[in-house]
């Protein structure tokens, strides 16, 4: 350590160094990064998939609109049983032991999915439609029981519908009025009008897309489109590009964990499985972070350059065994203009 | 290139080719690094000698 009164060169005296040009590597690799880049995209140009939305969704496929549509009404798809942060669907977090950040946090995005997707986007259209405002009034004035008997039988009526010039059509039965309130919401999808609503959040600029994603997800179509550009979880698809790009292969130390045990297991190790993988994950690399900081503390681990000595192998001239290889000064160069080579 | 990737398939290895052609390329690059000399190593570099 630097005494008191002691010069930068008293100090540095007899440390061996190297001179080297940080500044111009630095300037050589990044022109060269440059030009690379702006040659690559040149010749390959770069992943632009269109976006996906609620429109598009509802004109490929009305059916799947429509059955995400009626278990969003139901309350039986994945966002409307997610818990936090959407909702208060009770023992529906992560937990590892007493740790369940989940829960900790609460209900800080709510979003009731039967209002959220189906019934405030029809009372928007209900304005200037009195037919579908009657649908409405009479859905709203049903017994629970009542609604859930029309859930039921519209729902497993959907499993055999049918589209003609993209309008939805079931069997006779007794759905009360959700065959017309289904209609009348596909219709506002197929014009795009419910991207707008799901996305109107009062603020000038509009980035938050977690409604109409949520949306999305609960169907079937959203999860094809990522399967076809293999972008699902079994095909590591957090690290995968749409095309044939490459994607970040930096994440695949996250994603790996996700294909082995115990977080492909439902029994588990130590209570991680694959109920709480993504608290596990994030525990166990936060974990592994604070590791890799104190390697120059832990035994063994900090003990690896010296029973393997690549730094030798880089700085192989000014380790030279005769001791008279160039760059091996033992005069004092001002910091900053040089670096010390590895032990 | 907007046609979704094929895929290496061996044992329990699933990568995409896009992908493991770059961890490849990552893997050259630091194998250049290792052995490649430095620029100022051919020269009389000792600064005591200048």
């Amino acid at each position: 350590m630097k005494s008191m009164g002691q010069t930068q060169e008293e100090y540095y005296r007899g440390v061996r160094m190297v001179p080297y040009d940080l500044l111009k590597e630095l300037v050589l690799a990044m022109a060269g990064v440059g030009v690379l880049a702006i040659l690559v995209a040149a010749f390959l140009s770069s992943p632009d998939v269109a976006p996906v939305t609620i429109a598009n969704w509802s004109q490929a496929d009305p059916v799947d609109f429509v059955t995400t549509a009626t278990g969003e009404l139901a309350g039986t798809t994945t966002s409307a049983g997610y818990g936090a942060p959407y909702n208060t669907t009770p023992d529906a977090f992560q937990s590892w032991g007493p740790i369940a950040p989940q829960a900790w946090f609460g209900v800080r995005i709510p979003i009731d999915s039967a209002n959220a997707y189906v019934i405030d986007p029809l009372k928007h259209a209900s304005f200037t439609n009195s037919t579908l405002a009657a649908s409405l009034t009479q859905w709203q004035a049903a017994t629970p029981d009542q609604q859930a008997a029309w859930l039921d039988a519209y729902t497993t009526a959907l499993a055999d519908a049918t589209v003609k010039d993209g309008n939805v059509t079931v069997a006779s039965g007794d759905y009360g009025p959700l065959t017309l309130m289904m209609s009348n919401l596909l219709g506002v999808a197929q014009t795009g009008g419910l991207d707008g609503l799901l996305a109107i959040n009062g603020r000038f600029y509009q980035t938050d897309y977690t409604q109409p994603l949520l949306f999305m997800g609960d169907g079937g179509y959203f999860d094809g489109l990522a399967a076809n550009e293999h972008l699902s979880g079994d095909l590591w698809g957090m690290m995968n590009e749409t095309g044939t790009y490459p994607g970040q292969t930096w994440l695949w130390l996250y994603t790996m964990w996700y294909q082995v045990p115990p977080f492909t297991s439902d029994t588990g190790f130590l209570g991680l499985n694959a109920g709480n993988a993504d608290l596990g994950i994030i525990i166990l690399m936060t974990v592994l972070t604070f590791l890799l900081a104190l390697v120059p503390f832990i035994p063994i681990l900090r003990d690896i350059p010296r029973w393997l000595p690549i730094h030798r192998l880089i700085w192989r001239a000014y380790y030279a065994p005769n001791g008279q290889a160039p760059g091996r000064p033992t005069s004092v160069k001002p910091l900053g203009s040089s670096v010390p080579p590895a032990p | 290139m907007e046609s979704p990737a094929t895929y290496l398939h061996w044992g329990f290895i699933l990568i995409s080719w896009p992908n493991l052609l770059v961890i490849l390329g990552m893997l050259v690059v630091f194998a250049i690094a290792l052995v490649a000399p430095f620029p100022n190593h051919g020269e009389a570099d000792d600064v005591s000698a200048k």
